[in-house]
């Protein structure tokens, strides 16, 4: 019997075998599109639970994902923390929410909520959980995600402020730190509870592209190590920008690794081994935006052959992906050869 | 007024701070400089920028990586903050642009454009901050009031980089003569010629030749 998509996606999170390929990412993927056929606003869609559940699912019924994933900005953290949301409201173009605060200098400046699951918005994002299930039925996976701490540093602070502490005063830096992996276990745990099938971590402030391997390795990891320990549902560690030179202390971390464009899939594969299961590396923008359905179907075959085990899109979907690219990549996927056969 | 020897000597001083990231060092050395009757915007060109050089070397080279770039910054502003009210740029071949500079909005990542900021300082450039999460038309109007030579629009995410696309198209109705510069982790050569751009950096380090090449262009115009 034939797998359902949920079992495929939950199965190559685990490192099991599938008779198809699923076609899924772990990251944002609402579109605008799905927006349409429901009339919702961008700008609205991250303060309504029922209208981020019913985005979420337009891209499921849209383009044939095997998995749903809400929610789809990155503020839902620093704003349970006190930040004030800016979601752009008066535009017409799709802007991602941004936070207007960076009230924090050191770690007392952070008010750990009494209670992390009512905090701001992490009960929208639970309620969003509940509802994207009840939309996408048993078949079909619905996965969230959480920052990693030193982003939500990045975003709570002024991210000069946080990059030059890490080597002029590293232990404030890891105080901060160590705080707001608190509140992330926490978050990350609220959804589990709501029912989400897999959690993504996301430290894409830790790309080699703005820190050192070595501050990685120092400054980083432990942290990730927090949090990935603490989730009880199979967990992908993902990390965007320039990862080739930390992608072995990635896999030590975590047995699934999410990268993106930037990585040499071939060259990582090599480093990592066999075992750990390695997601990505299509450029959202330049790839699945961009191209065109027989670009798309070539750039899916060559990160399969170079050694993902699903190919994933490097981070959210552009909103702005045309259905039809969407399902050229959905198609494509599911045309790979798995790496672990059933 | 002191010799060429030691006058290379504080350069080397101002330069090494810089790379080294010790902003006493540096202020030490700025001091000295205009203490000593040295030209101050020898040491900011021959000094400061020939520091910040190596340092984007040393970026590209992936010994330094953004914590340790903005530290050489802050130490190449201790000189310069230091240096340049004594610039006298009577008879020197400088060059005298006026540059209007932000993050389009809905994006508040604001470290790529500090550092083109300090690269257009560094050049002499009169530069005007818009800061971070700026409204398009806010560069269209800034443009028209200082009636700048240059736009710098900077975006660090894919997703907010079609809002430099609407920004372009905004100011080169008003003013066919204004010259465009893009930057950002997402900006490639494609897109700013796809954007009608006239000028691009995928990072602080080259984004001033890029203006100073510009800026030549507007003269021959």
């Amino acid at each position: 019997m034939a797998m359902t998509p949920k079992e495929r996606a939950l199965n190559i999170l685990a490192g099991k075998p599938v008779d198809v390929v699923p076609a899924f990412s772990g990251f944002g993927s609402v579109i605008v599109e799905g927006l349409k056929k429901h009339g919702l606003r961008f700008a609205h869609v991250h303060l309504d639970a029922g209208e981020m559940a019913a985005a979420a699912a337009a891209t499921v019924e849209l383009v044939g994902t095997a998995a749903a994933i809400v929610p789809f900005d990155m503020g839902v953290a620093a704003e349970a923390l006190g930040a004030r949301l800016n979601t752009y409201p008066h535009s017409e173009d799709i802007l991602y929410p941004t936070l207007k605060d960076k009230y924090v200098h050191v770690a007392d400046d952070i008010k750990m909520p009494e209670n992390i699951a009512t905090a701001g918005r992490v009960p929208l994002v639970c309620e969003a959980i509940r509802k994207t299930k009840e939309l996408v039925g048993p078949d079909v996976a619905v996965g969230s995600w959480v920052l990693g701490p030193f982003t939500l540093a990045g975003q709570s602070m002024d991210l000069n402020e946080i990059l030059k502490m890490t080597f002029k005063e590293p232990a404030k830096a890891e105080g901060i730190l160590e705080k707001l992996t608190q509140f992330l276990i926490g978050e990350a745990r609220a959804y589990v509870d709501a029912g989400a099938d897999f959690i993504s971590l996301r430290e894409m402030g830790a790309t080699s592209d703005v820190l050192s391997p070595r501050s990685f390795k120092k400054m980083i990891r432990k942290f990730s190590e927090e949090i990935l320990a603490s989730i009880d549902v199979p967990k992908v560690y993902h990390i965007c920008g320039d990862t080739n030179m930390i992608v072995q202390d990635m896999a030590e971390m975590n047995p699934v690794v999410s990268v993106d464009q930037k990585n040499d899939i071939k060259a990582s594969r090599e480093k990592i081994g066999d075992d750990v299961v390695l997601l990505g590396n299509l450029h959202p923008w330049d790839v699945l935006t961009q191209g065109e359905p027989d670009m798309i179907a070539a750039a899916v075959c060559d990160a399969a052959e170079a050694g993902v085990d699903a190919v994933w899109p490097g981070c959210d979907l552009w909103p702005d992906t045309n259905v039809e690219n969407l399902r050229a990549w959905v198609k494509a996927v599911e045309g790979t050869e798995p790496r672990r056969k059933a | 007024m002191g010799s060429d020897e030691r006058k290379q000597e504080l350069f080397k001083e101002l330069k090494e701070g810089v790379i080294e990231y010790e902003e006493d060092r540096v202020t030490t050395a700025a001091q000295a400089v205009l203490a000593e009757g040295f030209d101050a915007y020898e040491g900011i060109m021959d000094g400061l920028a020939a520091g910040m050089e190596v340092v984007g070397e040393l970026f590209d080279s992936q010994e330094y990586f953004v914590p340790e770039v903005l530290m050489c910054a802050d130490a190449l502003y201790a000189g310069l903050d230091i240096l340049r009210p004594h610039v006298n740029m009577e008879g020197r071949e400088a060059v005298k642009g006026e540059v209007v500079i932000g993050v389009v909005e809905g994006d508040v990542h604001d470290i790529g454009k500090n550092l083109v900021k300090m690269m257009f300082e560094v050049a002499g450039f009169t530069v005007h901050d818009l800061g971070a999460d700026v409204p398009i038309d806010e560069f269209v109007e800034k443009q028209i009031s200082t009636n700048s030579d240059i736009v710098a629009l900077s975006a660090m995410m894919t997703t907010t980089m079609m809002g430099m696309k609407k920004a372009i198209v905004k100011l080169k109705e008003k003013n066919p003569n204004v010259m465009i510069m893009l930057g950002g982790a997402p900006v490639t050569g494609e897109i700013a010629d796809m954007f009608g751009a006239d000028g691009y950096s995928e990072n602080a380090s080259n984004a001033v030749s890029e203006a100073i090449k510009m800026v030549g262009a507007l003269r021959r115009m």
